[in-house]
């Protein structure tokens, strides 16, 4: 079998652009469907391990795969606001913990995740390099959004203009970067993490400006009856530092600030229960079990899958065919070789194991490279897909 | 050049190397797949360890160390020299302040950077939050408007509320609720300690009201504004400057203080501290008494909560004949 082998490996080197040929299109043929198959087993299984993570969800009524979307997975889909009074309420409650996200801000095209300490311990989120958060103006960045920007504590970082054409909008926040996450190989490793009142700060809620008590007429249109009306020259501040960082402020009722969603961590089963039971009826509120909806969203992409692996099977059998049809018409055109092979002492078994070693490592070898394409786009294919799924969700 | 077929007569051809190779590349992504759902796992919420409670201020520490059963630390970690109402942290002790079991804050705006720091939600409890609905306004800051938000005025909220011995009270009342959240088993010794707590406050709080059916609404001076509470739970009328116990009195601190005298011809005056002795004299020239009554916002050089502001209330109801000076 050695010397079979030997002769079919010097005839496919020999005739190398043939061989190539037919082992790409083999190497897709078995490629694809396998790849397909193995991405789409990964996607659901590591979608449903983050939602399967969050007990419970809170957000505005509306589309749950929306909201799941955007709170567990950070792509925006402009989900109405709750509010901090909702977050209060499941707090009061006794039964459970709110975990506030507040989540529409980008920086640098990474999404900015406003939440509370808790998020951090409940994901089980750990510090690579620097610390956590501390005070208002700090984020820490994720793993891929550390080793994308090439950031480090001590760096910063801008966040988005939400207005990009607007002159009185509100201007880009930069946060001090105090820390960088270990690897989480989830949607947290490409976030920008900031305490939620940092988030408001950024989105224009609160803010910081120069003290008017102190502030020099050139600044004060007037001061009337204790009242002093400062103009366009009033020097706002685009980041928080340790000096500037009390003059920060917000206005209004603080239970009326917005926030995207809640995680709720029930204390037991029992809770749970009795915490969804609360939010049945409710017209303006739906508490969900991200599980579920992300079960729903595998169904999808599975009967999609089912549809694409027929496609795919169809294709293959016609690239099956042909490499059937090209062997065959090869061997064809061998025949005189395979005569004077004869005429050398060659037996007929001998050829058709040579033969047969031909196939035999174009189709290893196309086995080799779909196996070894496989594993690359299961590397660093995920997060692509996974992006594109639940942009187009 | 080498042949592929040496004189061994081997020949290197793909075989079961290969297919090995094959087979360990599919155990790897098969391996990544499994490690990677088991990184997304929620982890245990609550990890175990020796129990802190880090608090703002000296009075809330001093209610949690009388009322917290073995096995609590107390923390109260301001340098001495500062007033923590005002004091600024470092992110290395915010840092220990997010690792602690119960952070207990005042409430009323007390201790600015909780303000703008990041604390966790779940492990804060705000002692004064339901003992009083509105809290006093300092009446300070200026109103005023910029920009698309329309008028705003940035005053502050009076925060020594634990003059006021009700309040005071009430926020030990809450402490003990967070002593008990955290350690269940202790409830009834925990309960049996606020008694004890309960019946002292409530001691100090007859004698200030002893105090000021005497004095009556006779004017008061207060050498900053830090008095609110004590002033409205008693009815003690007190206006307030900016004097500082360590500082002379400058010339328009004194025309400051004859100006305010002709509206409110005070006869007495709260200091925080021991003023010198020619603040006290230039005020004694103008008729004025100076009552050291501590907040004791700062843990004492000696004694404790209780005994200042025992020493606080004999001084004053000394001052204001209420009671026989010792």
């Amino acid at each position: 079998m050695r010397d079979s082998l030997f002769l079919a490996w010097r005839y496919l080197r020999h005739h190398r652009a043939k061989t190539l040929l037919l082992v790409l299109s083999l190497s897709v043929f078995l490629g694809l469907p396998l790849v397909m198959r193995a991405m789409s087993a990964v996607i659901q299984e590591s979608l449903m391990a983050r939602a399967e993570s969050t007990p419970l969800l809170l957000g505005k009524k509306g589309s749950s795969l929306d909201l799941v979307v955007e709170a567990l997975y950070f792509q925006p889909k402009g989900i109405d606001a709750l509010t901090t009074a909702d977050a209060n309420e499941i707090d009061q409650t006794g039964l459970a913990l709110a975990i506030p996200m507040r989540t529409g801000l980008m920086a640098q095209q990474f999404p900015v995740l406003g939440t509370s300490l808790d998020y951090f311990s409940f994901r089980g989120l750990k510090t690579a390099e620097g610390r956590g958060l501390a005070t208002l103006g700090e984020c820490v960045v994720g793993a891929e959004v550390a080793a994308s920007l090439g950031l480090k504590p001590g760096d910063s970082i801008l966040t988005s203009p939400s207005t990009l054409f607007d002159l009185a909008g509100v201007y880009p926040l930069r946060l001090q970067v105090v820390g960088t996450l270990e690897p989480s190989h989830g949607p947290d490793d490409r976030a920008v993490f900031v305490d939620v009142k940092t988030a408001w700060v950024a989105e224009g809620l609160g803010h910081g400006h120069q003290d008017l008590a102190t502030a020099g007429n050139d600044v004060i249109l007037k001061r009337k009856d204790g009242t002093a009306t400062a103009n366009a020259k009033l020097v706002q501040y685009n980041e928080i530092t340790d000096e500037n960082a009390e003059s920060f402020h917000f206005h209004g009722d603080p239970s009326n600030y917005p926030v995207s969603a809640i995680i709720v961590v029930p204390n037991d089963d029992k809770a749970r229960v009795l915490l969804r039971g609360r939010f049945v009826n409710d017209s303006a509120r739906q508490l969900l079990r991200p599980a579920q909806v992300v079960q729903g969203l595998n169904e999808q992409i599975f009967r999609f899958e089912r549809v694409l692996q027929l496609i795919v099977w169809t294709v293959g059998l016609a690239t099956a065919l042909m490499f059937v049809l090209v062997m065959v018409l090869s061997w064809r055109l061998r025949s005189d070789e395979l005569r004077t092979m004869t005429r050398l002492g060659c037996s007929r078994w001998k050829a058709v194991q040579i033969m047969g070693a031909e196939v035999l490592l174009m189709v290893g070898a196309s086995v080799a490279l779909a196996a070894f394409f496989g594993f690359v786009i299961a590397q660093f294919g995920e997060a692509w897909l996974q992006n594109l799924i639940l942009r187009g969700s | 050049m080498a042949s592929e077929s040496d004189s061994a007569g081997l020949v290197k051809v793909p075989g079961t190397r290969t297919c090995r190779a094959i087979l360990g590349c599919l155990l790897v992504l098969l391996a990544f797949g499994c490690a990677k759902k088991d990184a997304q796992r929620a982890p245990a919420l609550t990890d175990e360890g020796a129990r802190s409670v880090y608090t703002v201020n000296y009075p809330l520490a001093y209610f949690t160390e009388r009322l917290a059963p073995e096995g609590i630390g107390v923390v109260f970690p301001a340098p001495a020299d500062v007033d923590p109402a005002f004091w600024k942290p470092a992110a290395d002790v915010i840092g220990r302040y997010q690792r602690a079991d119960l952070i207990l804050l005042n409430g009323a705006g007390y201790a600015r950077w909780t303000r703008y720091a990041t604390l966790p939600k779940s492990r804060i409890l705000v002692t004064a939050d339901g003992c009083r609905d509105p809290f006093l306004p300092t009446g300070e800051g200026v109103i005023h408007r910029h920009g698309p938000g329309g008028e705003h005025a940035h005053e502050g909220t009076a925060f020594t509320t634990w003059l006021d011995m009700r309040l005071a009270l009430c926020q030990a009342r809450h402490v003990r609720d967070g002593l008990v959240r955290l350690a269940p088993s202790s409830r009834e010794s925990v309960d049996r300690k606020l008694e004890a707590l309960e019946r002292e406050l409530s001691d100090l709080d007859s004698r200030l009201r002893a105090t000021v059916k005497v004095w009556g609404e006779r004017p008061m001076l207060a050498s900053h504004p830090v008095y609110q509470y004590l002033a409205d739970a008693y009815g003690f009328q007190i206006e307030s400057v900016h004097f500082e116990p360590d500082e002379a009195l400058s010339p328009e601190a004194i025309q400051e203080l004859d100006a305010l005298l002709a509206d409110h011809p005070a006869k007495l005056m709260l200091w925080e501290a021991k003023p010198l002795p020619e603040t006290e004299q230039r005020l004694h020239d103008r008729g004025i008494i100076t009552v050291l009554f501590d907040p004791a916002a700062q843990p004492p050089s000696s004694g404790d909560f209780l005994t200042v502001m025992r020493a606080n209330v004999e001084r004053l109801a000394c001052a204001t004949k209420a009671k026989p000076c010792p």
